[in-house]
This record gives structure tokens, C-alpha cells and sequence, in this order.
């Protein structure tokens, strides 16, 4: 089986799925190998919605009201903002336990363009009640976040990558509870990253330890709720860094930033570093146009330095 | 159903009619135009043997469903639920008070209330999670749900369509509440509904359409509903939109409360006499 992210969740959820018979996965005619098997061998708990995601989530409300669990699945601009009123109305409102699995979040998709990048998902989850969202940055987490789907059944959005990412931790990765994870622990300034950019962050940070400046690196798991043991744990630090692959109007960084404001802290220095307010029509790739909005590990590195 | 039952039901109709009216008064707010036009359509359901349920038991498992999806209208279920003993008839007079566990619009914390609504065009979707839900358990229960007719005008409606046919949702009865008044007008001057029953039809739905103020049409029509025939059901019930107080019927403006007068309110009791 492949290591993508949606294979290894998908996977997850077939074993669950096995043994319970209350457990169904919707699509909204988005595949994987994963899916493929699922399909093939519990067809009774497999729904193909139609490419009709405010359908898909009403009804994974009525499936979750009548005592099941329930996972959607689709490409993560159409399975978020397509379908917001639903999300809101049918699950959060009745705290359903239904997991919004969305692939292909930040500029994923490149180079489909703006209609298939999700720059605003955290700032737009975020508002919404009674839900977590939660971002795997590799393997081991994504596993541990499919375990918990399992174990503590609630609404949740998994924010996935639309391929698979380098591993970040060993196998036998022990998280904890905190929804946070300290991937190296530096001195005076750190840097908040999650999913995808976590990898940029470790790289600037490794680049600017050959220069005698060690960072901290924070992968943040739950981005919500979000840990308060995270926000007196950096605000330990002269210099706070945090990047995402989003706008910044109330994404990742400005979450971060309220957190520290709530908690009293007021007076450290603050970086958010996130993607352009634009719609990215431009071609070039994902590589290409992080580098363009200085979201490159190599700019992160001068961006630091220059702090 | 015999003319003295009918007559019964139609007693009862008056008594909801009624009590809606008076828990909207004393709340001042609330939807009374498509409140009163859907009445006669829960008496037939609750107490003309369509829809099962448990008395004093809204979590029964066995029980049917129930989504009003106009969730505007759902509190005219609040009257039926205290009757059948889903909560204490004190709760009421309470209705619209900020003790009350009535609410303006229908939620899950409130017993007998299958699931939240107020929002246009989530209903049908959750009913057919219901309904698939029932099938998957190899359960008889049915799900009614009560559209109005500008629901008609949410796409997601016509996604949730075509799954309930392509899934052969036998299970699922929709009642379509057709009283034509939105909140600008007649839906035909606003923005065309009609042909609405070949609309339905042609998404796989057995359709009949009755005179939504009839009780003996709507029983006799939900027992024609052929019960083998694999298909999900529509009843169109052609009603008058704040039927039973004349100032309101046929009036768009009665889609919200508006204060009474006096003479309003002392017209509208009369117009709504109870049945001794």
C-alpha cells in the first residue's frame, strides 16, 4: 500500500470498519487505493455521495444521529468551504461524531490553481464550535490522529496532504495528549509550524544551527483546541516564528498570537510568516510558489537570521 | 378511518391550531404563517396512525423519525410531544421565555425533536441518513420529513434527491408543505417552483398531492403510498399559508409574528374557537 497520506488513514479506518458495523465512509467521488479495498469488501459501509458534499454532510448528521460513526472524504477546498453551512448546522451545532477527512490542503494542488488550493481552511475551521482540527505532519502522526477518531469519537477535520510527507517520527512515537510535539528544543527563538511547512521549519532550523543559531521547532498537531501548556511553553522565548501555507487573516499565526494575548503576553517579538494575500493563478509548482512568498526553507532561514 | 375519527382529528387540528397560536402570542415572535398551514398534516401524522411512536418515550428506538425541516415551523411538534408525554404541558406556557426549553426553532435538547434544523435544505439530507441508517439495521422505521416549498430552491435538496432514489429510500417520506408563499411573495411570481410534481417525479420519487388541510385526503393518500415499490415518497399537501386566522391566510407578511391588536387577537381566538 502506498504511504500517502489518505492510504494510511483510509487504512486505519478499514480495520476499525471491520469489526464495527457502525462505522461508514463517504466519498465525494474521491479515491485511493485504500479506498479501493474498503469498497470492495464492506460495500454495505461505503456511501458514494455524488460529487455532492453539502449532500454528503447532511446526511453523515443523520448517519451519526441514528448511533454511527462517520468519516467524509473529499478533495479539502470542497469538503471545507463548499459545504461550511453544513459543517455547522448539521454536525457542529449537534456535535456529531463524524471525521472530515480533507486532502490536499494549502497549495497541494498545484498547479490546478486558487479553486483547488486551500489557503483559509484553519482561519475558517477555526471559527467554527465543537470542532478540532487536526494536522498530521507525517506517518506516525496521522496514525496517532486515526487512533484517536477511533478511541474518542467527536467532530474533527484532519487537514491532509495530497501525497505522502517525509517521516518526522519513529514508528513507535509515544504523542502526547498535549497536541503539540517539540521536534528540537533550541533557545531563544522557536518556530510554530504544522504539516507540510513543519518540514520547511525543520530544514531552516538545521541550516541555521550550522550558523550557531539553534531554534526550538514546535510541530503543532491540534491546532485546535490549542494546548494552553503550548502557549506558557513558548512563551519562554525572546522570538516566536510561526509558518503556514495559508493567508494570514486568521490563520495559524493569528491564532497563536490571541493565545499569547489571552494568556498576558504581550511583549515578544511575533513573526507570521504565511502565503501572499492572493489568489495563486501562477504556474511553477508547490516548490516554486512557496519560494515566490518566501515560504522556502531557505528564506525561513534568512528570515530568522534577519530578526 | 371512520367520519367520527375523522371529525376527532379534526377537533384536535383546532386545539393545535389553537395552542400554537397562543404560545405564539405569548411569545411574540415566532413564524405563524407556515406554522399554521402545516397542522392538519402533524395530526394526521401523530394522531392518524402514519407516523409510530411511544408515549412518554421520545428516544424509543423503534420509534419513526421525524425532521421538520422548515425549522421555523417545528414548534408546532411542542403541543403533540406534551400530549403524548415527551415532556411536562407546563413547558408551554413557557415557550419563548428564557427558562424555557422551547425554543423558537427545533433542537436536539428538546425531547421528541429528531434532529436540529432552522437552516433551509439540510433536512432531506439527514433523513436520508436516517433512512439508510434504518435500512443498514434491517429496521422498519420510517423517516417523515415536512419541506416547505422554497426549500425547493436549496441545491442540496436535489443532491439529497437523487441519492434517496438511486438508494431506493422507501423509508423516507417527504411532505412537501405547498402553501406558494415565500417571504417576497408567490413562488411562481418569484422565481417559478412549478411543475413540481414532475419535478420530484422525474428524480425517482413517487409523488401524489392532496389538499393539505384535508385529514381524511392526507390519511387516505398515505395509505395509497404503494409500500413495495422501492421508491421514496413525496406528498405535495397543498395548503394555506396562516390558515385559520383570516388576516394571515394567503399572506406572505405572516411569515413572521407581528404584534396583534386587541381586536386582532380577540378575532383571531374567535376565528380559532376550540371544540368543546
Amino acid at each position: 500500500m502506498s504511504n500517502f497520506q489518505r492510504d494510511i488513514i483510509i487504512d486505519e479506518v478499514y480495520n476499525y470498519a471491520l469489526k464495527n458495523k457502525d462505522v461508514f465512509f463517504m466519498s465525494a467521488d474521491f479515491g485511493a487505493p485504500a479506498l479501493d479495498k474498503f469498497r470492495e469488501n464492506l460495500p454495505d459501509q461505503f456511501i458514494h455521495s455524488g460529487i455532492s458534499e453539502q449532500h454528503m454532510i447532511d446526511m453523515a448528521a443523520g448517519l451519526a444521529l441514528d448511533g454511527n460513526k462517520v468519516y467524509v472524504y473529499a478533495m479539502a477546498p470542497f469538503i471545507t468551504l463548499r459545504c461550511l453551512e453544513q459543517i455547522k448546522c448539521s454536525l457542529a451545532m449537534m456535535s456529531l461524531p463524524v471525521t472530515i477527512l480533507g486532502v490536499g490542503i494549502g497549495l497541494g494542488y498545484a498547479d490546478a490553481g486558487p479553486t483547488h488550493y486551500l489557503n483559509e481552511d484553519i482561519s475558517v475551521m477555526n471559527s467554527i464550535v465543537n470542532l478540532d482540527i487536526c494536522s498530521p505532519s507525517d506517518e506516525s502522526s496521522l496514525k496517532f490522529i486515526a487512533k484517536q477518531t477511533i478511541d474518542i469519537p467527536k467532530l474533527r477535520y484532519i487537514r491532509m496532504e495530497r501525497n505522502s510527507l517525509k517521516n518526522i517520527y519513529p514508528n513507535d512515537y509515544y504523542f502526547n495528549k498535549e497536541g503539540f510535539e517539540i521536534i528540537h528544543k533550541g533557545k531563544n527563538i522557536c518556530i510554530l509550524s504544522t504539516g507540510y511547512m513543519l518540514h520547511k521549519a525543520k530544514e531552516a532550523g538545521e541550516k541555521l544551527l550550522n550558523d550557531n543559531i539553534d531554534v526550538s521547532i514546535y510541530d503543532v498537531i491540534n491546532i485546535k483546541p490549542l494546548s494552553n501548556n503550548l502557549i506558557t511553553e513558548i512563551s519562554k522565548y525572546e522570538k516566536i516564528i510561526t509558518i503556514e501555507e495559508q493567508t494570514l487573516n486568521g490563520g495559524f499565526g493569528s491564532i497563536i498570537i490571541n493565545a499569547l494575548f489571552k494568556n498576558g503576553i504581550s511583549n515578544r517579538t511575533v513573526k507570521c510568516l504565511g502565503l501572499k494575500e492572493k489568489y495563486y493563478f501562477q504556474n511553477g509548482g508547490r516548490e516554486f510558489l512557496l519560494n515566490d512568498s518566501g515560504l522556502s526553507s531557505d528564506s525561513i532561514y534568512e528570515t530568522v537570521k534577519n530578526l | 378511518m371512520t367520519k367520527t375519527n375523522i371529525k376527532d382529528l379534526e377537533s384536535k387540528s383546532k386545539w393545535l391550531r389553537r395552542t400554537c397560536f397562543e404560545m405564539l402570542l405569548s411569545a411574540n415572535q415566532g413564524h405563524p404563517g407556515s406554522i399554521l398551514s402545516q397542522i392538519e398534516i402533524l395530526i394526521s401524522l401523530y394522531y392518524g396512525g402514519i407516523i409510530k411512536y411511544f408515549k412518554n418515550e421520545p428516544y424509543h428506538p423503534d420509534r419513526d423519525k421525524i425532521i421538520i425541516s422548515k425549522g421555523h415551523a417545528a414548534m408546532s411538534l411542542y403541543p403533540i410531544f406534551a400530549d403524548i408525554g415527551y415532556f411536562d404541558k407546563e413547558e408551554l406556557k413557557k415557550f419563548g421565555r428564557s427558562d424555557s426549553m422551547l425554543k423558537l426553532f427545533g433542537n436536539i435538547s428538546i425531547p421528541g425533536i429528531d434532529c436540529t434544523s432552522g437552516s433551509l435544505g439540510h433536512g432531506l439530507g439527514v433523513g436520508c441518513g436516517f433512512a439508510y441508517s434504518a435500512k443498514m439495521k434491517n429496521a422498519k422505521i420510517n423517516t417523515f420529513i415536512i419541506l416547505s416549498e422554497g426549500e425547493m430552491y436549496e441545491g442540496s435538496i436535489w443532491e439529497s434527491a437523487l441519492f434517496a432514489s438511486h438508494h431506493s429510500l422507501d423509508n423516507l417520506i417527504v411532505i412537501l408543505d405547498r402553501n406558494r408563499n415565500i417571504i417576497l411573495g408567490d413562488t411562481e411570481d418569484c422565481l417559478a417552483l412549478e411543475p413540481i410534481k414532475d419535478k420530484w417525479a422525474s428524480f425517482g420519487f413517487q409523488v401524489e398531492d392532496v389538499d393539505g388541510h384535508s385529514i381524511a385526503d392526507i390519511i387516505d393518500t398515505f395509505n395509497k403510498f404503494n409500500k413495495t415499490n422501492d421508491k421514496p415518497k413525496l406528498l405535495i399537501a397543498n395548503t394555506i399559508k396562516g390558515k385559520g386566522i383570516s388576516f394571515m391566510e394567503n399572506k406572505s407578511f405572516s411569515h413572521y409574528w407581528s404584534p396583534l391588536s386587541d381586536d386582532l387577537i380577540k378575532k383571531a381566538r374567535l376565528e380559532l374557537t376550540i371544540d368543546e
